[in-house]
């Protein structure tokens, strides 16, 4: 029955958003909030707003009477309103969990973290002048979020077949593919590692490396880039 | 070194820093003191604690904070302070320091054993007991003890202990007063004569690794005569003391046999040096339920980790608590995280890790490691 509710689901938000152009009601109402896996709640039940400055925002524009009289999904186990909850990190956790096993994930995240503080804290002992040790990033979350921007990229190869030839079609790439591709390539780089060395150790340069603009992953990123420049002519393939 | 001097006199004069405190001696510590950090000296830590003594986690902090500093605390400064009011004519005083997983017993050891090196006592130190009866890599190398029937001795492990004996006790041995009192036989061609220094007898076990255990023996007979005679005082340190007493090794004969604690030759040194017919002395040990197996780790409190044979050993004893942090250490030590550059944020941050990690000074390491 949910199996068939599935099916049916993305029809009908089809459906929906035709319709959405007369009335605004329904385009508020629905949530496109898409799980990738089914869930028990049904389309119209509201996003949780679960952070305190989210909350002090509706509050201020008088959003909140509205939002408290619809129904809404619950907050997922790790979504917190504590101080260091970043939807980044726990993406990155979400990606590297294999078989459901949120706490090794967790720990191997958190350990990565910890070997990054360790290398920039001598590195900052290392440095001389006030200005180099201005430039040394401590936080480890901030280096998470400089190496996945500078892995992001901003072009993807589309295969589109013509004439019996398939050509690798520069295209555009939602922010979601991109970030999501940008997390894949730091994993698969990372999993490419010896195998005395551990997960955390490995992730950790991976991540300082790509934080650096250098690096296996930063590589990759630039190679689209280049194929994609090099590939230019066919752009007008999506068109035809 | 200039930079590092105006630093400190900054902050003597900044009120922001009130975690630490510049008296580095422990002797002179007192109770207007508890909840601060004080520093000690790299070549004091090094002699102290070359061969063991931190716990691996806090060594390698000491490399990322470039300094090794520890928290006075109040369980250390009670110690202390009866160590001082001590009659040292009256027999040996044993204190046993317990408490749960993470709250500060080994570093509270480690601050009695830097006091008693500046005090000028001769330390007797046993790192972690657990390292010789459970710690076994692939090959462990044991010998049947020639002294002691049915006994199995450790060599290489009595060697590395010798070894750290040296090294902390340096000074002491170097002066030259303790001699030993009678002639140890060990082959036909070797031989310490009596009046020997007690550094020969020492060198003697760590050249010849046969004869380590046994020269260990001999050690803690010698010392106790030398504490009898009033020749020095002696301040003996054993990590994870209920380990003795667990009913397993990890330790086998070739034939497959395991072995009891009992039938180590080094269990019986350091429960001859723990008995209490001795003067001139300070025992302090520790229960860690981290020195047994996993299935015996229900409670961290002596009588259950001592087991009856270990209790009676050590009866009558002071037993001291090493409890979790109070509201001012946890602060305290919330600062120094922040100064060292290992905890950052806003100070909500603080309340949030206070419940997380229950004030269990490991825990909030942990914690504070990702942050």
């Amino acid at each position: 029955m949910s199996n068939f509710r599935y099916k049916v689901g993305p029809l009908a938000k089809c459906v929906f958003q035709n319709h959405s152009t007369r009335s605004n009601i329904w385009s508020t109402l629905m949530q496109y909030r898409f799980y990738p896996r089914p869930t028990s709640f049904p389309d119209y039940f509201q996003n949780p707003i679960f952070r305190k400055e989210d909350q002090a925002k509706l509050i201020e524009s008088n959003e909140l009477k509205k939002l408290a009289a619809l129904p809404v999904k619950p907050p997922a186990a790790y979504e917190t309103s504590s101080v260091y909850h970043d939807p980044l990190v726990s993406k990155l956790i979400n990606h590297v969990m294999k078989m459901g096993n949120k706490k090794l994930a967790r720990n191997l995240v958190e350990k990565a973290f910890e070997n990054i503080k360790r290398i920039q804290i001598e590195r900052y002992h290392l440095a001389t002048t006030p200005e180099e040790k201005a430039k040394v990033i401590l936080n480890p979350k901030d280096i998470l979020h400089k190496a996945v921007e500078n892995s992001k990229p901003l072009l993807q190869l589309l295969p589109i077949k013509r004439g019996g030839i398939t050509y690798q079609v520069p295209g555009p790439i939602t922010e979601k593919r991109s970030l999501f591709l940008a997390i894949k390539w730091l994993l698969e780089a990372t999993n490419d590692k010896e195998r005395t060395i551990h997960f955390p150790e490995q992730f950790a340069w991976e991540l300082l490396d790509a934080a650096n603009n250098t690096g296996k992953v930063v590589k990759r990123k630039q190679d689209i880039h280049r194929q994609c420049e090099a590939n230019r002519a066919y752009a007008h393939y999506r068109w035809q | 070194m200039l930079s590092r001097n105006l630093r400190f006199l900054s902050r003597r004069y900044s009120q922001a820093v009130t975690f630490r405190t510049t008296e580095t001696s422990p002797s002179k510590q007192n109770e207007n003191q508890i909840g601060l950090f004080y520093t000690v000296n790299n070549d004091v830590c090094k002699q102290l604690f070359g061969h063991g003594g931190l716990p691996k986690s806090y060594m390698k902090q000491t490399k990322t904070f470039t300094e090794t500093s520890l928290m006075v605390r109040l369980p250390a400064l009670d110690i202390i302070n009866c160590i001082k009011a001590t009659d040292f004519d009256k027999p040996v005083i044993r204190y046993m320091l317990y408490g749960e997983i993470g709250a500060g017993k080994s570093l509270t050891l480690a601050h009695l054993l830097h006091y008693a090196y500046e005090d000028g006592y001769l330390i007797v130190h046993v790192p972690w007991v657990s390292e010789w009866l459970r710690r076994v890599p692939r090959h462990k190398e044991m010998s049947n003890s020639q002294t002691h029937e049915g006994l199995v001795d450790l060599p290489l492990d009595g060697a590395a202990w010798l070894l750290h004996f040296k090294m902390q006790n340096q000074v002491l041995l170097k002066k030259g007063n303790l001699k030993i009192s009678k002639e140890y036989v060990w082959s036909k061609r070797e031989k310490t004569p009596e009046g020997a220094p007690l550094s020969e007898l020492i060198e003697h076990g760590i050249t010849r690794v046969k004869y380590a255990c046994d020269v260990i023996d001999a050690l803690i007979s010698e010392i106790k005569i030398l504490s009898n005679s009033k020749q020095c005082k002696t301040f003996v340190a054993i990590d994870g003391f209920n380990t003795f007493f667990y009913p397993l090794t990890r330790l086998s004969t070739p034939t497959k046999k395991k072995v009891t604690p009992e039938e180590v030759t080094l269990t019986k040194s350091f429960m001859e040096i723990t008995k209490n017919d001795w003067v001139n002395g300070v025992i302090i040990l520790t229960a860690d339920q981290l020195g047994v197996s996993q299935d015996h780790q229900e409670s961290h409190l002596p009588k259950y980790l001592l087991y009856k044979k270990g209790f009676e050993h050590i009866d009558p004893f002071v037993p001291v608590e090493v409890g979790r942090y109070s509201e001012r250490e946890f602060m305290s030590c919330a600062s120094y995280y922040r100064d060292r550059l290992w905890l950052r944020g806003p100070p909500e941050t603080e309340s949030e890790l206070k419940l997380a990690s229950a004030c269990n000074p490991y825990k909030f390491m942990e914690l504070c490691a990702p942050l």
